[in-house]
């Protein structure tokens, strides 16, 4: 069997053109998907049924087990942290905030590790972006800053910018311009048409730089600037100011260097700046496919995107105080559930430390890094794969993710519903 | 010597994200690339193990040379490798400096451990069934 128009659930692309070939329950071929999705629709090795870790030892449970003793762990702690939600659909999501407010815990996504800052950024200053397909049919100039799509959203640059056709222009590939500014030159440094290289640390000073000469100020500017000439940086300006629409992309070496959300701020001042020249939109170049329909969620359910603390009975929120790393690193919540995402491979290791000693119930259909930390693991079914559920695409536009195969894992939703439906009970006792 | 380092995503990083207990993910994410003089000034050859020390901890890795990165500056895929000697102090932006680190490299006589062995050695307990 094909499936065709299936949704890859891998980077925030969310490319919603796959086929997807089917065979005994299988997945045998997938077509139109990158590397990274192709083989995240081919995914094997999934864990068969729940665990439990006793002593040093690993036990198989029975589903209704794992999910009780994920409910009782969370309702017995003082300050659980529910952690992860990138890598599941909305309407999981959604349970897990409820389940926040009613235990008073914090509830945290894998922005704070990724696009937060980006999010601090646009919370001072605002977000001039628009959707990828203004982009693909209008944009004649796009600038990929702290960006390297080759490697971490293969399919941007031809369906959307460098190889995509434009309605509104005649020869794309000749008529759209591609800049990417970067430390290393990556692969996609090497098919732009100009490549600027900061020295590592320097991208608020390029972007103020590229300020100045936007407002007519060029001649303040020294010889060079984190390593970039000033001849590179006029032309540059001058090509942007030229340009009939044009478009950056940033990604995390903007958010993850020193100045972390004051980079993001210059960088969306620029295109202020830009914009009373010409058209010019900024949008982050989002990871996880449902990252961003995780603030979404968030923001629609408690006001506030990512990092949000229910201890006081209501939202409350303080990156840095009431954020994940920094939650563990203090080593202050005493339990944790991680949902979609994988903390163990990607926090820094005093934040494992915390995690080894605390309970910790995991939903992921792999055994990962975390796993080695889990009291718990409950495999689920993958969203995209064999549980179908609403992501939101690294331009905030809403995509129904479609099941291509069924099997008899439970979905993220149907695993915390039943959990948050013991912890309901419970409460009302 | 000291360099700067920074970590970042690969296709190959991404492709075996969701595997990983593979013996492909551990070594892409325990590869330290770097510029090929700065190899040559260590006396290394591609493959060969160093000892990468952070501000909270070392962890052994394998050099490869590449011609992406600086001289001064070394390039490790996100993963538990870089992770492990990360600082967790996020300057109140809940964002750790992933980027904008300072390590000692060196050459080491030791291989670099599997995925589960780090996490062990911090109180985890290996699942590889």
């Amino acid at each position: 069997m094909i499936v065709k128009d299936a949704v890859c659930p891998f980077c925030g692309c969310l490319c919603d053109d796959i086929e997807v070939e089917v065979e005994e329950g299988r997945v045998v071929a997938v077509t139109n998907a990158c590397e990274l999705g192709t083989t995240k629709f081919m995914g094997e090795k999934r864990m068969k049924n729940p665990i439990l870790r006793v002593g040093d030892e690993w036990k198989d449970i029975t589903y209704d087990e794992a999910v009780k003793y994920a409910a009782d762990m969370l309702l017995a702690a003082e300050r659980p942290l529910l952690y992860g939600w990138s890598g599941t659909h909305g309407e999981a999501q959604c349970v897990g905030v409820h389940m926040a407010e009613l235990i008073h815990g914090v509830i945290d996504n894998t922005s704070s590790v990724c696009h937060g800052p980006s999010i601090l950024a646009i919370q001072e200053v605002g977000h001039p972006g628009c959707t990828l397909g203004v982009v693909k049919n209008r944009a004649d100039l796009v600038i990929y800053w702290g960006s390297n799509p080759i490697d971490a959203h293969p399919r941007h640059l031809s369906r959307y910018t460098r190889y995509a056709e434009g309605f509104f222009l005649e020869n794309a590939f000749r008529d759209r311009k591609v800049i990417v500014v970067d430390v290393r030159k990556t692969e996609s440094a090497n098919i732009a048409d100009e490549f600027i290289k900061i020295r590592p640390g320097g991208d608020y000073a390029v972007l103020s730089a590229l300020r100045a000469i936007v407002q007519g100020k060029a001649d303040t500017i020294p010889r060079t600037v984190a390593g970039v000439t000033r001849e590179q940086l006029v032309r540059v300006a001058n090509l942007c100011k030229s340009a009939k629409f044009g478009a950056v992309y940033f990604g995390l070496g903007l958010t993850m260097t020193q100045g972390k959300y004051k980079n993001i701020r210059n960088a969306i001042e620029l295109v202020s700046e830009l914009s009373r020249h010409t058209k010019f939109t900024i949008s982050a170049m989002r990871g996880h496919y449902n990252v961003y329909g995780s603030n979404e969620v968030n923001t629609w359910m408690t006001g506030y995107p990512f990092g949000i603390d229910f201890s006081r009975g209501i939202a409350f929120y303080n990156p840095g105080e009431t954020t994940a790393v920094d939650i563990l690193a203090r080593k202050e919540c005493d339990a944790a559930l991680i949902v979609g995402s994988d903390p163990a491979a990607h926090f820094p290791r005093k934040c494992l430390e915390h995690l080894a000693e605390i309970p910790v119930v995991q939903l992921d259909p792999y055994p990962n890094a975390t796993t080695a930390f889990c009291n718990v693991q409950i495999p689920v079914a993958v969203t995209g794969i064999d549980a179908e559920g609403t992501a939101y695409r690294m331009d905030g536009v809403p995509i129904r993710t479609r099941r291509v195969l069924s099997s008899d894992y439970l979905s993220d939703e149907e695993v915390l519903a039943r959990m948050y439906a013991l912890m309901q009970e419970a409460r009302e006792r | 010597m000291t360099f700067l380092m920074i970590t970042g995503r690969t296709v190959n990083q991404g492709v075996t994200v969701e595997n990983k207990t593979s013996p492909e993910y551990a070594a892409e994410t325990s590869t330290c690339f770097m510029h090929e003089f700065d190899m040559m000034e260590l006396g290394l050859d591609d493959g060969d193990a160093v000892r990468v020390t952070g501000p909270c901890g070392e962890v052994v890795m394998r050099a490869a040379a590449s011609p992406e990165v600086e001289m001064g500056t070394v390039f490790v895929p996100y993963g538990p490798y870089a992770n492990h000697i990360v600082a967790a102090g996020t300057r109140s932006t809940g964002m750790p400096d992933f980027k904008s680190h300072e390590v000692e490299i060196e050459p080491a006589d030791e291989e670099p451990k599997l995925v589960h062995e780090l996490m062990e050695d911090l109180g985890g307990l290996a699942y590889d069934r």
